[in-house]
């Protein structure tokens, strides 16, 4: 029951509630829970967004991949979208509490300070690196002024451009592999999986004289033999390498080379990206003249064993003749000293040359040096220019110390008016005969026995078939005649 | 007898404004965490027809309206306090 003029309970209790309803409305509204408006006219009935404009560019500029922020006047951080916390790696949470500078660290904090200050004129952009190892990203930043309602901000966008940076790393590490290839003075092949050549350097046309790449490496490089590794065939390389093996230092044959070379061969897994083998490297050193030194070596070795040997018994024969010829320990000592030093003097020249064939005047002017001046009145040479064989060399410095030696004790040059005339010819069979010819000297009488020095002269020289050398004692002066075979 | 008979939900939303989606979505993500009873939802997009706003008298959008049962309770927003919807609209299990 109502009284008439008076609301109904019911009615009361339906304005009431329509009028919690608008205060709740009213609530929404002004707390920003609603973002569009039912305005009703007589006629028709409108949706309205209550912040439309700005809405719709935020949820554009939250769909997109780029981020974005916008910065007050300060550098604070007034928005970003959900890009910028996953570029960055961080949560939404980290980005506000600890702004952006700090989410960046102290380097790339500072280049940003850098362009926001240097926005100010105009749109500016930076590349910076954030984080490291594989979750490392290049990330373009662009700065331009934002207008903001009291005064002016930075709008900040940030591009991930790691794909590029990667590619574009990728593309240099190709061009420096390939320069670093090109650089190579060693010969180096990579093929692919089946083993088809696909880059080779210029250094490998010393051993073959076509370009390779496109072929088979079998095909190209055929009977690559290595030695003593259990491979026996060409390919094998290729397919050792596609399991992920590697080969170093394989001594190999290569018969189809012109010359044939012995060649030195390693094979690596080419890695290509992960971990995945994507062909091999094949380098191929060649030994040929390493070989060759090794050879050379070799000889040489035992070249010296038997100099050693020789200049021992020599040693020992000067030794035992001249202590048959010596009067006492202190002569002894005094002759023998001097023909090792005249043997030594020869061994040194002969070093000098590297064993090979030694000049005949300067073997003779080292030997007279600590006796007689060689550019002195008291020694005329002549016909010297030629060469001869370490042995004769040997023989014949010692022939020439006891020549001298006795010139000086007892011949020409124990005299001021002495001279000494050694004088060379080529003979008519290809011997080259030297005359040593003392003049001025004491009158000379043949001796009652004969000595070391006599024997030595008389036998050292001994090569063979008119070879050697004599001693004739003529009143007026020693003669010497020695006929040695010539090197030349 | 009320208890038996589906839950009968009706969400105005306009468009795709922010709040709309947001409220579609977290509606979603309610019914399929929080009610454990038949229902019936029905979504109606006012940009569409604005004149479906009378029946329940709506005026801010997103809006979600029970009505069943009665009597009709009504919220207003995203719906992203999702304490906040299960009571006021007592829909919950435990309601």
């Amino acid at each position: 029951m109502s009284v008439a003029g008076a609301p109904a309970t019911e009615d009361i209790h339906d304005l009431r509630r329509r009028l919690a309803e608008a205060e709740d409305t009213l609530r929404a509204i002004r707390e920003g829970e609603a973002d569009a408006l039912v305005v009703r006219s007589d006629d028709r009935d409108e949706i309205f967004a209550l912040s439309g404009g700005d809405d719709a560019y935020r949820a554009f500029m939250e769909a997109m991949d780029i981020g974005a922020l916008a910065l007050d006047a300060q550098g604070k951080l007034l928005y970003a979208n959900a890009a910028v916390p996953e570029l960055l790696g961080c949560d939404a949470g980290q980005l506000q509490g600890k702004g952006l500078a700090t989410i960046l660290g102290a380097d790339n904090g500072r280049i940003l300070s850098e362009l926001i200050g240097n926005a100010a004129a105009g749109r500016h952009q930076t590349q910076m690196v954030i984080g490291a190892g594989a979750e490392q990203r290049h990330l373009v930043i662009t700065a331009a002024p934002l207008r903001l309602a009291f005064n002016t901000g930075t709008a900040l966008t940030m591009t991930d451009v790691t794909a590029r940076a990667r590619a574009a790393a990728a593309q240099e590490s190709e061009r420096i592999g390939r320069a670093v290839m090109a650089s190579v003075n060693e010969p180096v092949i990579v093929c692919d999986r089946k083993g088809i050549v696909i880059n080779a350097n210029a250094a490998v046309g010393t051993i073959i004289d076509f370009d390779p790449v496109g072929r088979r490496f079998d095909e190209a490089f055929p009977r690559i033999f290595p030695i003593g590794s259990g491979v026996m065939h060409a390919d094998d390389l290729v397919v050792i390498a596609n399991d992920g093996n590697a080969l170093k230092a394989l001594e190999a044959s290569a018969p189809f080379a012109d010359p044939p070379k012995e060649l030195l061969v390693s094979v690596a897994p080419l890695t290509l990206s992960g971990e995945a083998v994507g062909g091999c490297a094949i380098t191929l050193i060649d030994l040929s003249e390493r070989k060759a030194i090794e050879k050379r070596q070799s000889l040489l070795m035992r070249e010296l064993d038997h100099r050693v040997k020789n200049t021992l018994t020599m040693v020992l024969s000067i030794s035992g003749r001249t202590i048959s010829g010596s009067h006492d320990l202190a002569d002894f000592r005094t002759r023998f000293t001097s023909r090792l030093q005249a043997l030594a003097a020869t061994h040194t020249l002969l070093a000098d040359a590297s064993w090979a064939g030694l000049s005949v005047s300067a073997l003779i002017q080292t030997e007279l040096a600590p006796y007689v001046s060689s550019n002195g009145p008291k020694l005329l040479t002549s016909g010297l220019n030629f060469s001869v064989d370490p042995d004769v060399a040997i023989a014949l410095g010692l022939t020439i110390h006891e020549l001298v030696t006795n010139a000086v004790k007892y011949g020409a040059l124990s005299r001021d008016s002495g001279t000494v005339e050694i004088a060379a010819q080529r003979l008519a069979n290809g011997m080259i005969e030297l005359l040593w010819t003392e003049r001025g000297g004491p009158s000379v009488e043949p001796p009652h026995e004969q000595g070391f020095g006599h024997t030595l002269i008389a036998r050292s020289l001994k090569r063979g078939e008119g070879t050697g050398a004599t001693v004739e004692f003529h009143p007026g002066g020693l003669m010497c005649r020695m006929v040695v075979p010539s090197a030349d | 007898m009320e208890e038996s008979r589906p839950l009968e939900l009706t969400l105005y939303v306009a468009g795709q404004t922010p709040k709309s989606v947001a409220a579609i979505r977290n509606l979603e993500k309610i019914c399929a965490e929080h009610l454990d009873r038949e229902y019936e939802i029905k979504v109606v997009d006012l940009k569409e027809n604005p004149k479906l706003a009378r029946e329940h008298n709506i005026v801010a959008i997103p809006t979600l309206v029970r009505q069943l049962p009665v009597p009709i309770q009504k919220i207003i927003g995203d719906l992203s306090d999702i304490e906040k919807v299960l009571v006021h609209l007592q829909i919950s299990a435990a309601a």
